[in-house]
Parts: structure tokens; C-alpha cells; sequence
């Protein structure tokens, strides 16, 4: 594997060894796997060691109290300024997806997610950005009732989407990139990148009354 | 053909049953509960428990009521198993509890200090300090509350997995309870033969004895109470394992089946693909997803179609293709979104056999329409210079969602593939023309792809 120079230091926690193995080969050079753990505890103390800026983190994992990803972000939760962690889930499930974003994750991709996309998203949360996967975006327009016409008319209103979020947010779910976003939407990138993390904040800090009603309504569906 | 739906008479709108969540609780998770099932923010139902207090004590009423019957619980996980198993996703989500207080230590305190509490009122009555009726009457209650309180089944999990279901938190309640309820009703009956031997002692005695058996059964009854919940807990997961196992034995043929066909065929990496897909979103549904009843989603209409289309359309190269679905909000389906499935569906094929992956489908179900995107990364085709000859793109999307009232568009931008929007209304009355060309969609197909 070819070293760059500022690659991304990250660590790999996953349950399956064959994962592992498999984003650790479809990584690129500029991110670099410093360390793995299978477990809710080991991950807890690896991350405590090693301070990596980025920690790829599966949803579920075996060990602890049974909380998987969001019990190792809430074991964490003192090195959330400085390690960025990026959920990983194969399961696609609202509740999970969404008890991980808010226990402090930055980004959430799918596990079928190929190499350049991962290494991309990796490096887009080392700086700060959060990942929206369409799956994501599509989980936010729903729990924020962003499709039933629900939108904030306050910018610090935590409990519904500004009609410019909502609008990056479709685009999104739609399957646009970032860059596609900024595009059809004439704005930056950089400006995409800003309605996403504020999209991503209100996500972690909204009433969790509302949410909890939420994902209990998803699965009544 | 369905008549018009109104958009709250969504599955969304269901009302979570009545739980006493062990998060965000300040005394017993009694307002939280109640909130929730209501749908009101905590605060309010909070105030107005303060508010009723005052009335003659009708808000400490309803809170202690609701304490002792409102089992503990997350009101999304009671509303989750109560759908039925076959409809239900099989993998545990990710519990969201903090860890747990693992001794209710406040519990014993309080305990502690009633049960010393009644001590000191034993020591004070042995020096003939006449106390009022009040103090052995409030003694009896606490130690009542006490023994009740062991139906509050905060550690009902916990208990489950011993055997015996019997702790020694429950144990010190029942003793606390008891050893209280014993003094204040012996207070009690005491508080009138004091000082002479009456000439009834000895109904006075008789009504002693039943006084204390009174208060004995009353401390046990939860106790009972709680045996026979618990049976009744237990026979309702033992069906429910059962019918997950049956569920996961189906699963487990079907992925043995798909395995056995992959190794058979592994020389043809397009076929391997495709039936290794077809697995993977058969696992996924079952696992992690919510079935809803047949006929009741039009989300799960159209996972159906991205399904069918998956497992028997390839690529421009013959390669297996992979849509991208995402669907906001869900609907009953009427004949609007049934004719804007069947175009979506052509829409679909068209950027699966024509476009260029990655293709992603995205569903919006509003107030007042239902949009999808069906977006594929090809060079797209110009909708005027569609001939009339291509009787598929035209007739079979857009016509067939226009005469439902809807809208199509195709917008095509170089570098940044097509993207087709299509929009009917929703609950809007349907247009009574056109239902037979929502029936046979298999005429123009072939067009469409010729």
C-alpha cells in the first residue's frame, strides 16, 4: 500500500474478521488502518489508546451491555472533539441508524459501500463534515415529518428542517453527491457541506420524545 | 378501488401504549408514559400532575394509581411486540438503555427509614405518649406501599432470568412491608386497650386478628399478582419463540438454497451477483425490517417491484443491476399510486436497461401527492425526440400518470444522468377513465425496451 503523506489514521471496529479484511484491502492509501477491535469493550479502550481521528464503527457488536455502536460512542463520549466516528451498518434498520447518529456519530454509510466511496467518506469526516448516505437522508425527511410539509420557519429551531435543508435532504435521498447537490441547487459545496452538519446536529440534539415516537412508528408501519 | 384516504389515517398516526420508560423519569417515569401515549410534550402532562395536586390530592392519586399498574417498559418496544411475529423484523435492534442502576438504592433507604421510623413509634408508645390515629394509619399505608411497590417490575428482566424470580431487593420489600403494615395495624387495634380491659376484649381481639390477617393478605396479594402476570409473560414468549423459529428455519433453507445455486453456477459472475443480491435483500427484509399486512403499504409495493426488476433485468453489459430505494412516509395504496407504481416500474426498466448505474429510486409520500425520482447516471433521451414509435416512455409513464391527475418530467443534463419525477395526488378522488390501461402494463412493455 502506498503511504501518503497526511493519511487518515483510523480505527477498524467490526465483529466479522472477513470484513475487516475486506475494507482494510478496499481502503486506499490515503487511510490508514491503525488499529482493530471485534468488541464493545475492546473498541472502548482501543480508541482510548490509540486517539484516532476517524474510528469506522459497525452498529452491531457483541459485548458490554448489549448496546453495540452506541454504547462504544456513549464509552467515548470524552474523546468526541477529537476522534470523529463514522457508523457502519449492514442493517439498515431506522431505530439503529438513528441511536447511533445520535450517541455522537458524525456519518453513517451502509456496508455495501465500495472502496473510493469509503476512503471519501472517511476522509470527509477526518475534516469535520458528517455522511449522508441517501438511506440517511430518506430516515431524517421522515423523522423530522419534513415530508408532510413540517418546516422550521426559525433558524434555531431544533425540532424541524429549514426548507433548505429539506431541499439538500431530498437531493440526497434522490442519490446526488454533494457536488451534484451544490450544482442543482446553485450553492457551494462548502455550503452543502454546512446544511448537512446542521441537519446532522439537529438530528443528535432534537426532542427525543419526538424521535423515540418516530421510530416506534416505523415499525408499526 | 379505494376510496379517498385522509393522510392522518396512516399506520404513523398509531398511538404508543402506555409505558413507564426507565429514561428521562424524575420519580417513577409515571409522566413520561403518559406523555408518550399521548403525544403531548412531558412538560405539560408534568404540570398537571402539579396542578391537580392540590385538588384534593387527585394528581398524587392518579400518579400513585398509574405507578402501581402501568407496567415499566419502553412504550416503542410495546409497540413493537405487539405486531404479530410473522410481520416483525427478527434481528434485536440496539437496546438504547443506560446502563441500569443495579441496586435501587434510594429503595432501601426509604425502607430502612420507615421500618426505623416504626421502631421509634414503638419506643415512644411504651412511654404512654398517646399519639393520634394518624401515625399507625400512615404506617400501614407506607408499609402497604412498600409491598406493592415490588409490582413497580423495574428489575422484571432481570428477575425473569433467575429462576425463581425471586430477588433479594423483592424479598427485603415484602419483609419491610410486612414488618410495617404488622406495627401500625397492631398500633391500631392496640389504640384502644390501652389502659382497661373492656368488657369486649374479646371482639376486640377477634377484630385484631382479622385486622391483621387483612393487612397480611393485603401485603401479599401483589406478590401473587405478580406470579400470575409473570405466567402469563412467559406463555406469550414461549409462542413467540416458537413462531421466530419457524421463521428462522425458512430462512435458513432459502439461504442454504441460494448458497448451493451459487456454487453450481460460479463460472457465471452475473448470475452469482444477482442471486447473491436476491439473498441479501431477502435476509435484510426479514431481519431488519417491518412487514406491514399485504395490500396496506405502497412502500412495500414498491420494494416488490425493485425486487422483481432486480432479479430479472440486467444492465446494458448483462451485468445484475442494483437500485437504490429510499421511501419517505408510506401510504394505503388507491388507484393514483397504483398507476404511479406501474410507471415508476417502467421508469425503473428504462434507466436499468438504457441508463447507466448507479440507479437510485427515491419515494415521497406528502399531505397532498406522491413523488418519486427514478434517477440513473446514462446520457437520458430527449422526450420530444422520442418518436412516436417508442409508445413504452410515453403511453406507459406519462400517459398513465396524467390521466390520474399527476405530472411527469424528464429532465436530462449532460454529466449528470436523467432523472424522471412523477407525481399523483394523493386521497384526491381518482378520475373514473383510464383504469383498464393501469391493468395490463405487458402490452407496451416490449416496446418500451425495443
Amino acid at each position: 500500500m502506498t503511504e501518503i503523506a497526511d493519511a487518515v489514521d483510523v480505527v477498524l471496529v467490526d465483529d466479522h474478521h472477513m470484513f475487516r479484511t475486506g475494507v482494510k484491502a478496499s481502503l486506499d492509501g490515503g487511510v490508514n488502518v491503525v488499529g482493530e477491535a471485534d468488541t464493545v469493550d475492546g473498541a472502548i479502550a482501543l480508541v482510548h489508546e490509540l486517539r484516532p481521528p476517524v474510528v469506522l464503527l459497525d452498529v452491531h457488536l457483541p459485548g458490554g451491555d448489549g448496546g453495540g455502536g452506541a454504547e462504544v460512542l456513549r464509552g467515548c463520549a470524552d474523546l468526541l472533539a477529537t476522534t470523529r466516528f463514522l457508523a457502519l451498518s449492514v442493517s439498515d434498520a431506522s431505530e439503529d441508524v438513528v441511536a447511533v447518529i445520535r450517541a455522537g456519530a458524525r456519518g453513517y454509510v451502509t456496508k455495501a459501500i465500495d472502496g473510493p466511496a469509503l476512503s471519501d467518506a472517511v476522509r470527509r469526516v477526518a475534516g469535520g463534515d458528517a455522511v449522508f448516505s441517501p438511506r440517511l437522508a430518506g430516515f431524517v425527511l421522515d423523522a423530522f415529518g419534513a415530508a408532510a410539509g413540517d418546516v422550521a420557519t426559525g433558524d434555531d429551531e431544533l425540532d424541524r428542517l429549514s426548507a433548505r435543508e429539506r431541499e439538500v435532504m431530498r437531493l440526497i435521498a434522490r442519490g446526488y453527491s454533494y457536488r451534484e447537490v451544490a450544482a442543482e441547487l446553485f450553492i457551494s459545496i462548502k455550503t452543502v457541506e454546512t446544511h448537512v452538519s446542521a441537519v446532522l446536529r439537529k438530528l443528535q440534539l432534537s426532542s427525543r420524545h419526538e424521535l423515540t415516537r418516530w421510530a416506534a412508528a416505523r415499525r408499526l408501519l | 378501488m379505494n376510496p379517498a384516504v385522509p393522510a392522518d389515517a396512516s399506520p404513523l398516526a398509531a398511538r404508543l401504549p402506555l409505558r413507564r420508560p426507565t429514561q428521562g423519569r424524575w420519580i417513577a417515569g409515571v409522566a413520561v408514559g403518559v406523555a408518550a401515549h399521548l403525544d403531548v410534550q412531558v412538560k405539560w402532562v408534568r404540570l398537571a400532575f402539579v396542578l391537580a395536586a392540590p385538588i384534593s390530592g387527585i394528581g398524587v392519586a392518579l400518579y400513585v394509581f398509574w405507578w402501581l399498574a402501568v407496567p415499566v417498559g419502553d412504550p416503542a418496544d410495546a409497540a413493537a411486540s405487539a405486531r404479530p411475529t410473522a410481520l416483525s423484523r427478527l434481528a434485536r435492534p440496539q437496546s438504547s438503555d443506560q446502563p441500569g442502576r443495579p441496586w435501587p438504592v434510594t429503595d432501601v433507604a426509604v425502607g430502612a427509614l420507615l421500618v426505623l421510623l416504626a421502631v421509634v413509634l414503638v419506643a415512644v408508645r411504651a412511654d404512654q405518649v398517646q399519639l393520634q390515629w394518624v401515625l399507625p394509619a400512615l404506617l400501614v399505608l407506607t408499609g402497604l406501599g412498600l409491598a406493592w411497590s415490588q409490582l413497580d417490575a423495574v428489575q422484571r428482566g432481570r428477575l425473569r432470568r433467575r429462576a425463581g424470580g425471586r430477588t433479594p431487593v423483592s424479598v427485603l420489600r415484602l419483609l419491610g412491608g410486612v414488618l410495617l403494615a404488622g406495627v401500625g395495624v397492631l398500633l391500631l387495634v392496640g389504640q384502644g386497650t390501652g389502659e382497661t380491659v373492656e368488657p369486649g376484649a374479646l371482639v376486640q381481639s377477634f377484630v385484631a386478628s382479622i385486622a391483621v390477617l387483612g393487612g397480611v393478605a393485603l401485603v401479599l396479594a401483589p406478590w401473587w399478582i405478580r406470579l400470575v402476570r409473570e405466567l402469563g409473560d412467559e406463555r406469550a414468549a414461549r409462542a413467540r419463540e416458537s413462531e421466530r423459529a419457524d421463521i428462522a428455519a425458512h430462512l435458513h433453507d432459502s439461504v442454504l438454497q441460494t448458497l448451493a445455486l451459487i456454487r453450481s453456477r460460479a463460472d457465471d459472475p452475473a448470475e452469482v451477483a444477482r442471486m447473491a443480491r436476491a439473498q441479501e435483500r431477502e435476509l435484510r427484509e426479514w431481519l431488519y425490517d417491518d412487514r406491514p399486512a399485504p395490500g396496506t403499504s405502497i412502500a412495500a409495493a414498491l420494494r416488490g417491484i425493485v425486487a422483481e426488476i432486480e432479479d430479472s433485468r440486467s444492465g446494458p453489459s448483462g451485468d445484475a443491476v442494483t437500485i437504490e430505494t429510499v421511501v419517505v412516509g408510506d401510504h394505503v395504496p388507491d388507484a393514483g399510486t397504483e398507476a404511479l407504481l406501474q410507471a415508476t416500474r417502467e421508469a425503473l426498466v428504462n434507466a436499468v436497461v438504457h441508463g447507466r448505474p448507479p440507479v437510485s429510486l427515491y419515494l415521497e409520500v406528502g399531505p397532498a401527492m406522491v413523488e418519486v425520482f427514478v434517477r440513473d447516471h446514462g446520457e437520458g433521451f430527449d422526450l420530444d425526440a422520442v418518436g412516436p414509435d417508442r409508445f413504452g416512455v410515453r403511453e406507459s409513464i406519462i400517459g398513465r400518470v396524467r390521466r390520474r391527475g399527476g405530472e411527469a418530467t424528464v429532465v436530462c443534463r449532460p454529466g449528470r444522468g436523467t432523472e424522471v419525477h412523477l407525481t399523483v395526488p394523493v386521497g384526491a378522488e381518482p378520475d373514473d377513465d383510464g383504469s383498464s390501461a393501469e391493468t395490463d402494463p405487458s402490452n407496451n412493455r416490449g416496446a418500451n425496451e425495443g
